[in-house]
Parts: C-alpha cells; sequence; structure tokens
C-alpha cells in the first residue's frame, strides 16, 4: 500500500473530494440522527406522557368501580400504538388490577412503582403515572414503550444518510472528475515539461500556461527558471567548449613541444617553477639508460659526475631562488658508465605577471669540443713554450751577430771595400731587425704567461713610462704627443706600457711629412675605460681595419715603414687577454684613432682562459 | 399535612380494601356486600355532576339519604366520613319518608320501600336515585345495583337521570351494564 503522499495527485484530489464529501455528509448524518433521536425522546415523552394521562383518565372510574375488564378494555386501546409493549394498571397498594400487552411482546409489565416516572432504559422507556379521581390516588398506570422505534429511526436515517452519502459521492465523484481537470492538467502538463527536459536535457521546452492562478505563477516561474538554466547552460556548453578548445590548443602546443623536443639532437628538459624536473626528452633515456621514474624531480642528480655536483646544485638552487638562468658546464654519466661533458641551459619561462611557470633546458654535449679544445690548448701552450725557447735561444746568436757585425763595421771598417762595407751595412741592419723580432716574439709569447692581477695601475705613469723609452724615436721624428688626465684601470703595467708603447710607435712610424700629432685621451664606458690613442699620419684604408690585428701583418713593405708586424698583434692579445677589444677608426690622409677599452676592476670570477692560460 | 396524608392514606387503604377484599368474592355476604355498594355509593357522587341549583351554597355537604331500613349500618358512615367530593363533605341521612325537594342529593332506596313507583316521581330534580335490582330502574330509578358474577355491578337509566339535570360521567355509563 502505497502513502497517501506517494500517490498521483489526480488520486489526491479525488481522495480529498471523496473524503471531504462523505465526512461532511456522515457529520452531517451523524448530526441529524442524534439531534433526531433527542427530539424524539422529547416527542416520545411528551406523546407518551399524553397517552398516559388519556388512559389513566379513563381508568378512574374502572378503579372505583373495580371494574378490571373495563380497565383492561380501556388499556387494550394502546394497541394503536404499536410500540407500547405492555400497560398495567395497579391499584394504590400496588396490586395488579389490569394489564394489556402487545401481541408477541417479550416482557410483563414493569413493577409498580410509587412514584411518576420517566425513565428511558437502552431499548424500552419506562412510564408510572398516578391514577387520581377527586385528589386522591386510586391507581397507579405503567407503559412499558419499545425504544426499538428509535433504532428504527435511527436505522432508517442511517440509511438514508449512507443512500445519499453514495449517491452525492457518486456526483462528487463525477462532478470533480470534470473539476479536477482544472487543476490536474496544468500540473500534468508542467509534470511532461520537467520530465522531458529532464529526459532530453533540452531546456528549450517551455511548460503551457493554462491558468492564471498559483499554478500559472508557477509555470511562469519554472519556465523563468528553465530560461535562467538554458540560458546557464548555454554560457556553460560555451565555456566549455573555450575549455576545451583551450585544452586542445594548449595540448597541440605541447605536442609540438614535444615533437620538437624529442626531434632536437639536445637533451630538453622542463622543471616546475620549484625546480622538479617533469620533463625529459627522448634523447635523456637513450643517454642515461634510465627511466623517467628514477631521473624525474631531483632523480637526475644521480648521473652528475661526483666532482661537478655540489656546484651544479648550488648553482641550480640559485636559479630556482632567483629566476637567473643558469647556465654550466658538467658531466653526465653515459648508459655506458662514462662521463661526457655538457653545456646546460636553463631558462625561466614567465607568465604575463611575471612568475614563473616552467623552467626549460637543454643539454648539448660539448665533449669532443671540449677534448678538442684542450687538445688545442696543450698544442698552442707547446708551441708558446717551443716559441718562447726558439726566441729565447735565438737571441744568444743573434746578439752576436749583431754585436760582431757592428765590431767587424769598427774595426775594419779601413779594410772593407765598398761593396764590403755595403754588405756589411746589410748584414747589421739585418741582425737588429733580427733581434728586435725575436724581442718582439718573446713579448708576445711572453703573454701567454700572465701575472696575477695585482692593484690598480695608473695608466698615465704607465704612458709616461712608454713615451721615455720612445723618447729617442719621439725626438728623432720631432712629434708632439700629448694626453689627458688618465685613470686607474686594472692591467699589469708591464702589459698597458707595450700597448701605449705599440700604438704610439706606429703613430711615429706611420707619419707624413708634417711633424706626427699624438694624442691619448680615455672615457669611461660602463665598467670599463676606453683609451684612445689618436694622430694625424697617414690613416688605414677601411678594408684593413681588421687584418692589421694578424701577427706578421704589414700593410706597407716600403722601407720607410720599418716593423716587425707583430705590434699591433701584442695590442690585441694584451687587450682581449684583460676582457677587452681594440679597433681602429680611420680613412686613409685623415690619421687614425686607436681604441682599446680596460677594465676599471678585475673580475670577481677567474676566467677559465687565465686560469688555463697559468699552467 | 402530614397528620392529613396519614389519614387519607389509612381510609383510602380501609375503603378499598374493602372494595377489593369484599366486593370480589363476598357478595353474598351481605355485610360486605353492603360494604361494597356502600363504596360505590360515595364513587357515584364522584362521576355525577349535579345541577348548580341543587347542591345548596358552597361549601354545604352533599346529602346522601338512605330511605328505608337502612342495610349499610356504620359501614357507610366510615366510608364517607372525611371525604371530600369537589370540595364538600359528604353527609348520611337516614329518612322514612320521601325527602323534601333539595334536602338530599343521593336517594339511596332500600329494598323496604314498596312503593318505590310513587315515590321516585314525587322527588324534585337534582336528586341521584340508587336503589336495587333491575326493577328500580323500570320504576324510574337512575342507578341500580346488581348482582353479576357474584360481583357488585350496576345499572344506569341515563333517560332518568338527564330528566332530573343530572350529568353523568361517561366514564360511569361506560362501567355500566345496561344504559337505558
Amino acid at each position: 500500500m502505497r502513502a497517501f503522499s506517494d500517490i498521483p495527485i489526480r488520486q489526491k484530489l479525488i481522495v480529498a473530494i471523496m473524503a471531504t464529501n462523505t465526512v461532511a455528509l456522515l457529520l452531517a448524518g451523524l448530526g441529524i440522527v442524534v439531534s433526531d433521536s433527542f427530539l424524539f425522546r422529547g416527542y416520545l415523552a411528551r406523546d407518551l406522557s399524553a397517552l398516559a394521562h388519556v388512559v389513566a383518565d379513563n381508568s378512574t372510574a374502572a378503579l372505583a368501580f373495580n371494574d378490571p375488564r373495563a380497565a383492561t378494555e380501556t388499556l387494550s386501546a394502546l394497541r394503536a400504538k404499536s410500540h407500547v409493549l405492555a400497560a398495567c394498571i395497579y391499584e394504590a397498594n400496588g396490586t395488579m388490577f389490569a394489564r394489556y400487552a402487545r401481541p408477541n411482546a417479550p416482557s410483563g409489565c414493569p413493577a409498580f412503582a410509587a412514584q411518576d416516572e420517566l425513565r428511558f432504559n437502552r431499548t424500552d422507556l419506562v412510564l408510572s403515572r398516578a391514577i387520581m379521581l377527586s385528589g386522591r390516588r386510586v391507581g397507579t398506570l405503567v407503559v412499558l414503550y419499545d425504544l426499538g422505534e428509535i433504532a428504527e429511526r435511527m436505522k432508517l436515517y442511517g440509511g438514508t444518510v449512507l443512500l445519499v452519502v453514495l449517491v452525492s459521492g457518486l456526483v462528487a465523484f463525477l462532478l470533480s472528475s470534470k473539476l479536477r481537470a482544472v487543476i490536474a492538467t496544468p500540473i500534468f502538463q508542467l509534470v511532461r515539461a520537467t520530465t522531458s527536459v529532464s529526459e532530453t536535457s533540452d531546456y528549450g521546452i517551455r511548460a503551457a500556461k493554462l491558468s492564471d492562478d498559483e499554478l500559472g505563477v508557477l509555470v511562469d516561474r519554472f519556465n523563468e527558471m528553465l530560461a535562467g538554466i538554458q540560458s546557464r547552460d548555454n554560457n556553460l556548453k560555451k565555456a566549455l567548449h573555450d575549455r576545451e578548445e583551450a585544452l586542445r590548443d594548449a595540448e597541440k602546443a605541447r605536442e609540438r613541444f614535444r615533437f620538437m623536443a624529442e626531434s632536437m639532437p639536445q637533451k630538453i628538459f622542463t622543471a616546475t617553477p620549484n625546480g622538479d624536473i617533469d620533463y625529459f626528452n627522448r634523447q635523456w633515456f637513450e643517454f642515461s639508460g634510465l627511466p623517467f621514474e628514477e631521473i624525474k624531480g631531483w632523480g637526475w642528480t644521480q648521473f652528475v659526475h661526483p666532482a661537478d655536483l655540489e656546484e651544479n646544485i648550488e648553482r641550480w638552487l640559485h636559479s630556482i631562488k632567483t629566476g637567473e638562468p643558469f647556465l654550466f658546464q658538467h658531466r653526465f654519466r653515459r648508459a655506458d658508465g662514462l662521463y661526457r661533458w655538457h653545456l646546460s641551459r636553463v631558462r625561466a619561462m614567465r607568465d604575463a605577471s611575471g612568475d614563473i611557470t616552467m623552467w626549460i633546458g637543454s643539454n648539448t654535449e660539448i665533449h669532443e669540443q671540449k677534448e678538442k679544445e684542450d687538445e688545442l690548448r696543450r698544442a698552442n701552450e707547446d708551441l708558446q713554450q717551443f716559441a718562447y725557447s726558439a726566441s729565447h735561444d735565438l737571441q744568444e746568436p743573434i746578439r752576436n751577430v749583431a754585436v760582431y757585425s757592428e765590431i767587424v763595421a769598427r774595426r775594419y771598417h779601413d779594410r772593407l771595400d765598398d761593396d764590403g762595407k755595403l754588405f756589411l751595412g746589410f748584414l747589421t741592419e739585418g741582425g737588429r731587425r733580427l733581434a728586435t723580432l725575436i724581442d718582439d716574439l718573446l713579448a708576445y709569447t711572453r703573454l701567454g704567461v700572465i701575472d696575477e692581477p695585482t692593484a690598480p695601475v695608473d695608466s698615465s705613469v704607465v704612458l709616461e713610462h712608454a713615451l721615455s723609452s720612445l723618447a729617442e724615436a719621439i725626438r728623432e721624428s720631432n712629434a708632439t704627443v700629448t694626453y689627458d688626465s688618465l685613470p686607474e684601470v686594472c692591467m699589469g703595467d708591464a702589459h698597458l706600457q707595450q700597448v701605449f708603447q705599440n700604438l704610439i710607435s706606429n703613430a711615429l712610424k706611420y707619419r707624413k711629412e708634417e711633424p706626427p700629432q699624438i694624442h691619448v685621451s680615455a672615457v669611461r664606458e660602463g665598467a670599463t675605460w676606453r683609451f684612445a690613442v689618436q694622430d694625424n699620419g697617414i690613416g688605414i684604408d677601411a678594408q684593413y681595419k681588421e687584418t692589421i690585428f694578424g701577427v706578421f701583418k704589414r700593410l706597407h713593405r716600403d722601407a720607410r715603414y720599418s716593423g716587425t708586424g707583430i705590434g699591433l698583434a701584442i695590442c690585441q692579445r694584451v687587450v682581449e687577454r684583460y676582457g677587452g677589444r681594440i679597433w681602429v677608426e680611420s680613412a686613409p690622409g685623415e690619421g687614425a684613432t686607436f681604441f682599446f677599452t680596460a677594465p676599471e676592476s678585475y673580475p670577481q670570477s677567474r676566467s677559465a682562459t687565465i686560469s688555463s692560460a697559468g699552467s | 399535612m402530614k397528620h392529613g396524608l396519614g389519614t387519607f392514606l389509612r381510609k383510602s387503604a380501609i375503603s378499598l380494601c374493602l372494595l377489593l377484599c369484599f366486593g370480589k368474592a363476598a357478595a353474598a355476604d351481605d355485610s360486605i356486600e353492603y360494604q361494597v355498594k356502600a363504596a360505590f355509593l360515595l364513587n357515584f357522587t364522584k362521576f355525577v355532576e349535579w345541577p348548580a341549583d341543587s347542591l345548596g351554597a358552597p361549601g354545604s355537604p352533599i346529602t346522601v339519604c338512605i330511605l328505608g331500613d337502612d342495610p349499610f349500618g356504620h359501614t357507610l358512615d366510615q366510608i364517607v366520613g372525611g371525604e371530600l367530593v369537589n370540595g364538600r363533605k359528604l353527609a348520611v341521612q337516614r329518612i322514612r319518608r320521601t325527602p323534601a325537594p333539595g334536602s338530599c342529593q343521593l336517594l339511596f332506596v332500600s329494598t323496604s320501600e314498596k312503593e318505590i313507583a310513587r315515590t321516585l316521581p314525587a322527588l324534585g330534580p337534582g336528586v341521584l336515585t340508587v336503589g336495587e335490582g333491575e326493577s328500580f330502574l323500570r320504576d324510574g330509578g337512575m342507578i341500580a345495583f346488581t348482582i353479576e358474577n357474584r360481583r357488585v355491578r350496576f345499572r344506569i337509566n341515563q333517560t332518568a337521570a338527564q330528566r332530573y339535570g343530572l350529568k353523568l360521567s361517561s366514564k360511569l355509563l361506560s362501567l355500566a351494564r345496561t344504559v337505558e
């Protein structure tokens, strides 16, 4: 049996209508029956009293003249009242005087009672009335009245009520089936609409409004709600679509990145903003022979060379903390157990607000390059060593040539003919040039041996030293050398003097007819000073601006311009050793200005070149 | 009042006992028969309406006269003693001659009287005449005692009663065996 609340509204309405109807009618019927029963009792009491009065009055003579037969006759008039079960007349002393009993009446007369009374029992009514004659009580009339009549009336009423209930119930049922449509149909419409909405998820469905009552309002609200849901659904779908598209785009981008990363010869990886590595490309797995699970996050540290590991981690943490790019050379263990040099670069990718979204890193194997570099460096060092030894060892014989050729020229001056003098002159000149060349070569090779950084030097003092070394040449060429106040720079004083000396020497050498005008100045450029050595000489064709710094590069084979072709090479080598550069600006005939830069302070970390050069 | 009610009840009990005890079974016995008849005499006064002028002044008693030999003895006096009918007391007079008009309201004619047929017409109006035997009615009497099945009963000559201006109650008439 279903609970009332679970049955359909249509049935609920029927039940409600029928129940109301039935209860109302039953209550009305009950009220009628009960009130009737009371009214009827009152009526009965009055009626019976009146009847008793008549009978009693008509019985006085019979009693007075002791005629029970007459009294019995009088009583038998009660026959007309079919509900009178029995009636008796008692004499004053209580003796039965006359009696009447309805045919088939079950009981006899009630007992004599001295007092008048009207007593309703459950099934009968007992009435006792004194029979008076001339103010004297001569007897008592007792009537027993059957209340079955009341029950009959009740039965009749009950039946009537039942019939009315049935008939009105039927009528109500027929009426309600028409009336309930007024309520139920809009609800069915609503239910149908909600059902099809929930089944089809089509929020475009609208319930039909059939009335302007609360149900109509409900339908309106429902439709409004549906409209709201529909628009939200649309927005949601759109948002979902956009999101899917964005996801697809992101996936595409990721695919592209993957493809790119997988296709590159380099090892590629990505890391989360906090430094956990979450992607390695295929090259990594092929190289390391390890699965992703073992090297992800910080698992990669297992294949870093133990000697590099500490600094590696230190630098990586520094980058994660500051967001600065990571650049490091270190060795990774290959699957075969061999360590290979790699150059790793990691850069942070940032979003629009500048927050790091990920790190992207590449590891380029530079092992062969590094080996070649080492080889080259060794070869270079060997060469330098050779050049140094050679130059050093050559100095002695050359000096002998020069010394002895001069001795010959002095002592045997008289004995030599003109040709001999000329040839000796060539020899002396050749020896001197060779000596200069050897000196320059020594100077050049010595540059491979650089001193540990010392305190900054005052470049004007260094320039003065250079000028005093060149004093004779300056005097000979009648040149004027001027200079501004010059700064302190961090270069070895001998090196700086060599640069000044070479540049000024060049300016003196490649002069025009007029006396050379040379000016030295310096301006600050960030952390470096840019020196300029300006002359008014013959100038340099633009096409030779680069080549002039090569070893043994001489623009002029002309005897007027003597030189070993090493000076500018030495300058370049010195300047570059200190991280600077050297260049020239000139036009032919317009003079030339040589520029070079020198550091204001020594770099904090040692450069590999410098440290390797020290060995 | 308590005293009065007690007296009333006692007397009622006596009269009814007389009626019932003797009226039924002892008609043959003279004394019981006349006790019943005496009670009937009293009761007749309750069912008869006299013409207004025949009763005398209000408060004056209803006089029961016995003409001829008295068959009741003290019984009648006992029965009517203290009775009130329509607010009047009852009085008993024993007479030998035809009473004067207005002196008797009820006249019992004893069987000792021989000239009943002559006596009755001589009575004035307003006298209820009671006698014995059916012949009494033929002689012009109004109510006659009879014995039926050993019980005292009575017959009524209504014509006579009407002639003399007396109204007999229908209840009384209904008890009478014959009504002429």
